[in-house]
């Protein structure tokens, strides 16, 4: 039991939210990944200028 | 135009294409594989230079992401396995490729969960993508299987400490009979032969049936029809 103290001492910071429990580390992971999905989805995807040309024909 | 017209008289020559043979010439392997593929993927769609217009868009990038990411996970994991265990723990060559592989696996299942949300999202099944779908789960949970068997090869105390406690969590679901995760050779032989042939064979088959049926257009949009 001491053992298992000693190595979860220093080990990160943890959220704790009833029976979820996440360290933070992953959490803002999670949140990056989430955040990254979400500015693909809205962020418009550069054009070539050839592109547009043809588009505009 | 199927005979070559002779200027001389003589009885026209069959021109080449003509002897060869056909495509539904069953005893040749070559003839049957040719048709199979272009069966498979129509030519034209294994390598196309247009795409259509919704493509166009940072969701639909996550994919080649994916493969990208595995293609350096595949590659620095054969210049580990080259050099060996003491070679990453001790030189700082060693340790950069440790750390591109480790860094390298993290931004492939990031970007693999996102491209998964992505599809998810877009119920990229539609369009009778359902074996694209299924192929692309399959390489999923392979993938996982190949970072858990990854994290038990480090040859390091938190390899041994995953493996103690995943040798418990597989006992406990009665896995322990066909898996040991404290077996450091079975791991690494899983880790470096067996499991990557896994993943790379189905994503090979999750290309092909992308390849075959085209991306999957958003809810909402119109399919182009060639």
């Amino acid at each position: 039991m001491a053992s298992t103290q000693i190595l979860g001492e220093g080990a990160g910071q943890y959220l704790d939210f009833g029976i979820f429990h996440i360290s933070v580390t992953n959490a803002l992971i999670m949140g990056a990944m989430i955040l990254i999905f979400v500015l693909a989805v809205v962020i418009p995807f550069p054009h070539h200028k050839a592109d547009n040309d043809s588009d505009a024909q | 135009m199927s005979a070559i017209e002779d200027t001389a008289g003589a009885p026209p020559r069959r021109a080449p294409e003509a002897v060869s043979p056909r495509s539904h010439d069953r005893t040749s392997w070559t003839v049957w594989a040719r048709d199979r593929i272009k069966h498979t993927v129509p030519e034209g769609q294994w390598l196309p230079d247009r795409q259509p217009a919704y493509v166009a868009s940072w969701v639909y990038v996550f994919g080649m992401a994916t493969l990208v990411s595995l293609v350096i996970v595949i590659g620095s994991g054969v210049v580990l396995s080259i050099n060996g265990s003491e070679w990453w723990h001790t030189s700082s060559v060693g340790h950069f490729v440790n750390s591109m592989h480790l860094w390298s696996v993290e931004i492939f299942f990031a970007v693999m969960a996102i491209h998964l949300w992505a599809k998810f999202w877009m119920a990229a099944w539609r369009g009778g993508r359902s074996l694209t779908w299924m192929t692309g789960m399959i390489a999923l949970l392979a993938a996982v299987g190949t970072g858990f068997t990854g994290y038990l090869s480090q040859t390091n105390f938190d390899a041994q400490w995953i493996g103690a406690q995943a040798k418990d969590g597989l006992n406990s679901v009665g896995l322990g009979a066909w898996f040991n995760a404290l077996n450091p050779a079975a791991t690494l032989t899983l880790h470096i032969v067996v499991l990557p042939l896994a993943v790379g064979a189905i994503v090979i088959m999750h290309v092909i049936m992308v390849r075959r049926h085209g991306v999957v257009p958003p809810i909402g949009a119109e399919e182009p029809t060639s």
